[in-house]
Parts: C-alpha cells; sequence; structure tokens
C-alpha cells in the first residue's frame, strides 16, 4: 500500500514536468492588460465588459491621432491632416487606402458611426458639439458650438470603430433626439449587442479562438491602419493585474507591462536584468483637508503642514524611484508647470520645500502655542488632533499616509491614521466624512486646467454624482482671494480648456497655479511616476533618453503603442 | 413554585398550545409536514431563500456601487475627468441606482421563482447563467478532483499511521501530514509558481495557466481532455497538498478508537484475515464520522478555490464570485450566492438522509 501511495505522489510530481517548455516567442509580442473572458467579455468595446484592452485598443481601434507630450503636438494616426476651419468648426481628413479585418474599407462613415454612438451613450465631447457632418468619403467635419481644446483633445484620441458592426444603431441614433421614444430602448440595444467577432482597423486583430483567462492572441491585419509597417506577426496579450502577471515578467515570458509595480519587486526586475521606464503621470497622492474643521480652513495652517511634511521622504518610502516629490506646488504637475508657466511666474512660486523653523512661525504667527508635551494648541486651546484617513488598500497611498502622519506627530500635531475599504474612501469624502485624507491630485491629462478638477470638482461638492448622497467634499469655496484679486478657480479651469488661444490660456492657468500655489486648498506630496518592467533582451525600443517617454504608460497617447502604430517597436533580435 | 414545578408548567402549556394548533391544521397537511423528508426539503429551500434574501440586502450595502466602482477604475487607468468617466459608465450599464431596494427585490424574487437568475449589470445582456454554466464546471473538476484525491489519500494514510502508531512510519507521517494541515493553500499555490515553476523551471508558468490550451476545441476529444487535465494539475495538486494532512489526522484518530474496540479483538481472536478486519471492521467504522465531515466539505467545495484560481489563472466559480463582488455586480454575486449556498445546504441534507444507510445504529435508533 504504501509503496503504490509513493508511485501516486511521484507520478504527480512528474507530471509537474509535463507541461511543455517555454513557449516559442517568434516574432510574438509579449504584453498584459486584464480583461474578461466571454460570455462576460465581449467585442462590444462600447458596452461595458468590452475586451477593449486598455491602451492596447489602439492595436484593434486606432486612434485619429496622437499627442507628443514632450511638444505638445498631435501626430496624425488614422487622422492624415486636422485642425480648425474659418468657421470655429474641427475637420478631419483621414488616411485613405485602410480595410477593416472584416475586408469593409475604412471610410468616414466610421468617424461618423463612432460619434454618433458617442451621442447616443451621453459622452462629453457631445457638450460642444451640434453636429457631424459627412464632407466626402474621407473627410468630416465636427460642428462646434465653440472652438476648444478639451473637444478637439477628446476627438483626436478618439478610437475608431467599424461602421459595418456599429453603422445600423448608429444611423438610427443620428435620426432621433436625446428623450424620443425608442431613446432609452436604443441605448440598451447598443449596450446589449454582441458582435460575433471582432473587427479590427488597426495593425492586429483579435482571433476569438485564443481568448482564454490566460492571454488572447491579436495576429496581423494587413490591411488595417499601419499593418504594412509591423514587425511582429503576433501579439499576446496576457490577462491580470499586478500579481498575477509579475511571475510571467521574472520567467522572461512577458516582456512589457505599465502595471504599477511595487519596489521590491522592482529591484528584482532589476536584477533579472530588466529595465523600468519611468514617465510622469500628471498625478499623485495629496493631503486633502475639510475645509468644514476648524483651524484646517486657515491657510496658514495648509502652508505649514506643507513645510512639515518632508516630501522628498514621503515619495521615497511610498514609491521609491517613482515617488518623486512635487516641487512648485501649483495643482498640477511640475512638468505641466514648467510647460505653461514663464520662468519669471515660476521664480515667484512658494515651493514649500522641507523647513519646521517656517512651519513654527506660521503657527505662531496666528496665535497657536505648544503644550508642555510640545504638541500644537490653536488660539481656543484646542489641540491640532485630527484623523487621517486613506484606502487602505493602496500601499503607496497607506505608506503615504503612515509617513506624513509620522512626520506631522513629530512635528507637534496629533495625527491618527486610520484605513477605509478603497471604495468606501472616496464616499466618506464626496460625504465631507473626513478630516485629512490622502486623495490624488492631477490628472493624466496635457490640459492643465483639467489638473485642478480632482480638487474643485470631484472632491468639492460632486458627491450626488456619486450616487452616495450629494455631500459638500472637502467644503472649499471655490471663491478665492489670492494676490491677483477675487476668482472663480472652478470656473477658471473650465475656461482654461476652452478656446484655441495657447496664450489666453497660459493667462489662466497662471491665475490658477499662483493662487492654488498661496491658498494650497489640498497639499500635494509627490507625483507618481510609472514603473512600466520592460525587457529590453526581447523588445527593442528607443533609449530611455527618447523623447517618447513623455508620453507617460497609460490612457492615450501610450508611449509603446505610439510605437507599435509608428513601426518603431521590434523584436530585439531583429 | 420550584424550577422544575416552573417546567412542568411550561410544558403543559406548549402541549396546550400544541393541541390547539392541531386542531386548525387539516390532518392530511400535518401528516404531510410530519413526514421526515418533506421536513427537511422544506427547511432547505427556507435557508436558501433565508441566505438569499440576507444576501441580496447585504450586497448593497457595500461601499460603492457598480458605476462607482467602474467610474474609479476609468479614472485611474485612463486619467479622464470625473464627469467623462461617470457619462460613459452610467450609459453603459443595465443597473439603476435610483431604483428602491424593494423594488429591486420583488423583481429579483419574481424572476428568481420562474428560475430566471437575470443578466449581469456589469456585462448588460448576459446571461448569469450562461456565466455561471462557463464557470461552475471548471471549479467542480479541478477542486472536486483534489478533494477527491486528498481524502482518498488521507483515508489510506490515515489507516495506516494509526496501525504502525508509535513506528518512524506514524511519526513521520504525522509530522508531515501536521505540517500540510498549518500551511495554507495560497502559500502552497505561490511555493509551485516560484520554486518548480520559476527557480527550478520545471514547468512553465505561463503556459500552465487557463483551464485549457487556446485554439482546441471544448468537447469529448483526447487533445482537449488531455490539455484540460494538465492545466488542473496545479490546482489539483495545490489543493490535495493543503487538505491531505487534516484527512489524514482525522483517519488516524477515528481508526486508533475502533482498532481499541471489542469487536475488533474477536474478530483478530476469530483468526480472521488482516484484509477482512481492515476493510470490513476497522474501515468502515473508523470512516462513519469521517463521512459527515465529507459531505459538510462537499459543500465547502464550490467556495474553497477562489484562491488557488487566482494565483493559478484557473478561472472558476471562485474567480467568478470574487469578479463578481468586487465590480459590485449584485445579480451576478446573488446568482453565485445562490449556487453555493444550494450546494451547502443539500449536501448537509443529503449527508443527513443517507448517514442512517451506512450505519445501522443510528437506523434503528430513528425507527424506534
Amino acid at each position: 500500500m504504501l509503496k503504490r501511495t509513493l508511485y501516486l505522489l511521484l507520478l504527480l510530481a512528474l507530471s509537474l514536468l509535463a507541461f511543455a517548455p517555454l513557449q516559442a516567442q517568434g516574432d510574438t509580442l509579449n504584453v498584459a492588460w486584464p480583461y474578461q473572458v466571454p460570455p462576460t467579455g465581449h467585442f462590444n468595446t462600447f458596452a461595458s465588459g468590452g475586451i477593449a484592452l486598455g491602451q492596447y485598443q489602439d492595436l484593434h481601434e486606432p486612434p485619429l491621432a496622437v499627442l507628443m507630450w514632450a511638444t505638445g503636438d498631435y501626430a496624425g494616426m488614422v487622422a492624415e491632416e486636422f485642425g480648425w476651419d474659418d468657421d470655429g468648426n474641427y475637420v478631419i481628413k483621414m488616411v485613405e487606402g485602410n480595410s477593416w479585418s472584416d475586408g469593409s474599407a475604412m471610410t468616414a462613415d466610421d468617424l461618423m458611426a463612432t460619434f454618433n454612438i458617442f451621442r447616443l451613450r451621453g459622452d462629453t465631447v457631445w457638450a460642444n458639439m451640434s453636429g457631424i457632418e459627412k464632407v466626402d468619403d474621407s473627410t468630416v467635419k465636427f460642428v462646434m458650438d465653440s472652438p476648444s481644446s478639451l473637444a478637439e483633445r477628446i476627438i483626436l484620441t478618439t478610437n475608431l470603430r467599424p461602421a459595418s458592426v456599429f453603422g445600423d444603431i448608429a444611423d438610427r441614433a443620428a435620426m432621433m433626439m436625446s428623450g424620443d421614444d425608442g431613446w432609452d430602448a436604443l441605448l440598451q440595444e447598443l449596450t446589449e449587442f454582441r458582435p460575433e467577432t471582432p473587427v479590427s482597423g488597426g495593425p492586429y486583430t483579435i482571433l476569438p479562438d485564443t481568448i482564454s483567462e490566460a492571454n488572447l492572441m491579436m495576429e496581423l491585419n494587413p490591411g488595417g491602419f499601419a499593418g504594412d509597417i509591423q514587425h511582429y506577426d503576433m501579439v499576446r496579450m496576457w490577462n491580470g493585474e499586478t500579481e498575477v502577471v509579475t511571475p510571467l515578467v521574472a520567467n522572461a515570458e512577458l516582456h512589457y507591462i505599465t502595471h504599477g509595480i511595487p519596489p521590491t519587486t522592482e529591484e528584482d526586475f532589476a536584477n533579472r536584468g530588466i529595465d523600468i521606464v519611468r514617465s510622469g503621470m500628471n498625478n499623485g497622492p495629496g493631503l486633502y483637508v475639510n475645509h468644514a474643521v476648524y483651524p484646517l480652513n486657515l491657510v496658514e495652517v495648509r502652508q505649514a503642514i506643507a513645510y512639515a511634511v518632508d516630501r522628498i521622504q514621503n515619495g521615497v518610502v511610498s514609491l521609491g524611484e517613482s515617488g518623486v516629490a512635487v516641487e512648485y506646488m501649483t495643482g498640477m504637475s511640475d512638468g505641466l508647470s514648467e510647460a505653461w508657466l514663464s520662468d519669471e511666474t515660476l521664480d515667484s512660486l512658494n515651493y514649500y520645500e522641507h523647513d519646521l523653523m517656517k512651519a513654527e512661525e506660521l503657527l505662531t504667527g496666528i496665535g497657536f502655542s505648544r503644550n508642555d508635551d510640545g504638541t500644537w494648541v490653536d488660539d481656543n486651546g484646542d489641540t491640532l488632533s485630527f484623523e487621517l484617513t486613506f484606502p487602505q488598500e493602496f500601499a503607496d497611498w497607506s505608506a503615504a499616509a503612515e509617513n506624513a502622519t509620522a512626520q506631522l506627530n513629530d512635528f507637534g500635531f496629533d495625527i491618527s491614521a486610520r484605513g477605509v475599504q478603497f471604495q468606501q474612501h472616496p464616499q466618506d469624502i464626496y460625504a465631507s466624512n473626513f478630516e485629512m485624507a490622502i486623495r490624488n491630485w492631477g490628472l493624466g491629462d496635457p490640459i492643465p486646467g483639467r489638473s485642478y478638477l480632482q480638487a474643485y470638482n470631484r472632491y468639492n461638492g460632486q458627491g450626488d454624482l456619486a450616487g452616495e448622497g450629494g455631500g459638500a467634499g472637502m467644503n472649499f469655496d471655490n471663491n478665492v482671494d489670492y494676490s491677483g484679486g477675487m476668482v472663480n478657480v472652478f470656473d477658471l479651469s473650465n475656461q482654461s480648456s476652452q478656446g484655441v488661444d495657447k496664450s489666453a490660456q497660459a493667462g489662466l492657468v497662471t491665475q490658477l497655479a499662483i493662487s492654488y500655489n498661496e491658498l494650497l486648498p489640498a497639499i500635494p506630496l509627490w507625483e507618481r511616476y510609472t514603473n512600466n518592467a520592460l525587457n529590453r533582451n526581447f523588445i527593442m525600443v528607443p533609449d530611455s533618453g527618447d523623447s517618447i517617454f513623455a508620453n507617460f504608460g497609460g490612457g492615450a497617447d501610450n508611449w509603446m503603442t505610439t510605437l507599435i502604430l509608428t513601426g518603431v517597436t521590434a523584436p530585439a533580435d531583429m | 413554585m420550584t424550577d422544575f414545578e416552573l417546567l412542568d408548567a411550561g410544558h403543559g402549556a406548549l402541549e396546550g398550545l400544541h393541541s390547539a394548533t392541531s386542531k386548525l391544521v387539516p390532518a392530511p397537511v400535518e401528516n404531510f409536514y410530519k413526514n421526515y423528508y418533506v421536513r427537511v426539503f422544506a427547511q432547505a429551500i427556507l435557508t436558501i431563500w433565508a441566505v438569499l434574501t440576507v444576501t441580496f440586502f447585504l450586497v448593497r450595502q457595500m461601499p460603492g456601487n457598480p458605476i462607482d466602482v467602474l467610474i474609479e477604475q476609468i479614472l485611474t487607468q485612463e486619467g479622464i475627468s470625473y464627469q467623462e468617466a461617470y457619462d460613459r459608465v452610467a450609459a453603459s450599464f443595465n443597473f439603476d441606482p435610483d431604483a428602491t431596494m424593494f423594488d429591486q427585490y420583488v423583481d429579483y424574487v419574481g424572476d428568481l421563482l420562474r428560475l430566471d437568475l437575470g443578466t449581469s449589470i456589469t456585462s448588460p445582456g448576459t446571461k448569469i447563467l450562461d456565466e455561471i454554466a462557463r464557470f461552475l464546471p471548471w471549479t467542480i473538476f479541478a477542486v472536486g478532483s483534489g478533494f477527491l484525491i486528498s481524502f482518498v489519500l488521507g483515508i489510506v494514510l490515515g489507516m495506516m499511521m494509526a496501525y504502525y502508531r508509535d513506528s518512524v512510519l506514524d511519526h513521520t507521517l504525522s509530522l508531515v501530514s501536521s505540517f500540510f494541515t498549518g500551511v495554507p493553500n495560497y502559500i502552497w499555490g505561490l511555493l509551485i509558481i516560484i520554486g518548480p515553476g520559476i527557480s527550478w523551471k520545471w514547468f512553465d508558468v505561463g503556459a500552465a495557466r487557463g483551464t485549457y490550451d487556446p485554439g482546441l476545441t471544448p468537447g469529448l476529444n483526447a487533445a482537449f481532455i488531455g490539455s484540460a487535465i494538465e492545466h488542473a494539475l496545479l490546482p489539483i495538486i495545490t489543493y490535495v497538498l493543503a487538505t491531505l494532512g487534516s484527512w489524514m489526522l482525522s483517519m488516524k484518530s477515528s481508526t486508533t478508537g475502533v482498532l481499541n474496540d471489542d469487536y475488533v479483538n474477536v474478530a483478530e481472536a476469530r483468526g480472521l484475515k488482516d484484509r477482512r478486519i481492515i476493510t470490513a471492521y476497522v474501515g468502515r467504522n473508523a470512516m462513519l464520522p469521517l463521512f459527515a465531515q465529507l459531505s459538510i466539505s462537499i459543500g465547502f467545495v464550490l467556495g474553497s478555490g477562489v484562491v488557488i484560481e487566482e494565483i493559478f489563472v484557473y478561472w472558476g466559480f471562485g474567480h467568478y464570485l470574487f469578479q463578481a463582488i468586487t465590480v459590485r455586480d449584485y445579480t451576478s454575486v446573488q446568482g453565485a450566492v445562490l449556487i453555493l449556498s444550494s450546494t451547502f445546504v443539500f449536501s448537509n441534507l443529503f449527508a443527513d438522509l443517507t448517514y442512517g444507510l451506512l450505519d445501522p445504529r443510528v437506523r434503528i435508533s430513528g425507527e424506534k
């Protein structure tokens, strides 16, 4: 009996060897993005659950253009020519000669279908548009209420969908107005629409039979956009979040990920010869305060907090080299500050470098003092005692919260940090149910005014949209009085995205930056940089100093997909 | 009045109440309910309904809703404004956050009575039954296989430990089983990936993922079956390693108790062969306590695969439930809990109904 049991165990152990050796890599690009398998996952990328593949959507539903972040100029992709006409409308002429994987030609009809579906869904872009007109087979005019940089960006970063698949629903939507009989039914029909096969207009198309929970394969689509300049025959899209894809990167089966990885994993990857690519993401964690809680509503207290927290230490502790301390403290990233503010403005800013003496002066200047044990008390005799909440599942934000708490307590505050379930935490902020909190500042978007939407909109009275009550958020009065006078900062944020006069926009952005720098409605701690793992033993892309890496690694304008669409990414042994 | 008098009075009152209510209930109905099988089946249905009702309201008390969850994901991944994210998400969901909970509950129960589990909130139009049919078989196959292997091995090894108690074999197996019991299944999963997978490269970590190789057609063909078995091996091994120890120790304990019983000594004195004593006398009686444990464990089979399925990217029912909770897909959670609770309740019911068949003592005492 014992022998039989041992044989059985041996058999099980040997079965581990049954798996084939490493899959042949050949000319296959191995990248990763999480998706759901059918039937939950499907090929309607307009609906929830669609297998869009995040930034890699560009590979099967190509974008009209990509913004080159280093220069601020758009590089045309499917859009060959694009810009404002004399009437203030936006005109796009598409590249001719491309086709979808179902054989249909890529024409203006696809663009019409895509934007008519957006209208049916109520997408934001239609807030600036009154119509869309087909000029000829390759040209479309977007009839605008008023020109706007924001509308231009949304249009150009749109992923094109095939009219052969969505045209029927799009055409019916074009004939209707929101609120008409049948409008809601058509919207439901759209969300429940399930194309039988994926139809690609980009260089690669998804092979439905290969979709598993492990990965899916995309094969070259020679007739699609950029299909004729590719160096890979196939793309293998590995499925999963960070903890799932990490072993594959370590095992050299997966060669590029945009997933955020902890510093210890970074170190391990570096030891295996894997490159870590860092690009600024224009956002990061900040210290938010509830302005209804005295004395956090006092600007001197917020400035003292800014001086008392060593942001360099906070960033390194939280995210290693990818936690880069914010320097200019303008409410937008340092990169955007340098791109949009004059040198004179930058010099005039308060950088709030770590300085406990200045923090002390600010607090004593408003009548605060220390107890015998060194703890600060306000002018009412109350201890500066607060609770700081943070989303407990976010490792880097948790570290930022605990480090900031320790630094502030060392300085004489009495702060207790408390982790909150990550889905509950924003709801608490929307509902004003907090004193201090770690939430994100900025936005991964090149339009600077949009960075302020977090502080002045999302976390400041937008709770009703979250469906949890409609609280006042951080209770900050958007009508501010600063050295430049009285302004409404929320209105300024929106206005700065409108129009196409960049110098006029810069003027508004300057007001936003200076007022934020003076008032610190929320205190930015550090900017999150990507830590994309790139195995250059398998993938050849430009050296890390290249300007393309300013295109951060998530969402639109991703540098990897841009390099694929332009035929630069290639096997390392080519 | 003493405590005993109080108890007597209470008992008398209850009998009177029972007598009074008996007169109100027609005799056939009462007799029908008195039937043991009808009663336990009715209790099982009632239990499942209670679980579903509690689940229905509890999942809606979780922080956030399906819309919030996707908004946060989009905001993080795509760097768009909150307003844009909300516009996009709200239009693409089969979910009305403004509908009252009561209305949702009435709709849900009505659909359930028509055996309709509804459609997914986060993948509008996709039937919950289709999703469950996609994921459930893989868990039954992998975790069920691991469960059976673990049980059989545990029985055999546990009996050996008891027979050769205080020997080197017993001490070694006791140590091993204690160690196996103490290490949770997710640790075993990670160890298998990191050790044999990444460090020693005994197998290809990526190729082992999934439930079968891409490109195969599911069905009764050799290629698919071979691939399915191959992909299930790692989850099965993990599950065996994580549960084997407890079966071994339970069986050893049970067998040791039986070995000291008189009827075993009598059987030995009668000169019966060891093989017959082991199977007919010791094994059968020692297994009785484990049978109840086995039946209850079957109920846990579906729910116990969550972590293993995530680690090996072997998506079965556990992954489905985990994903549904993560994205707050209420209808999917309800569908999954219905399957889970039904499995658990009916496996217990099965144990209740069949225990008497295995143990005549229970059957006879029941008849008395």
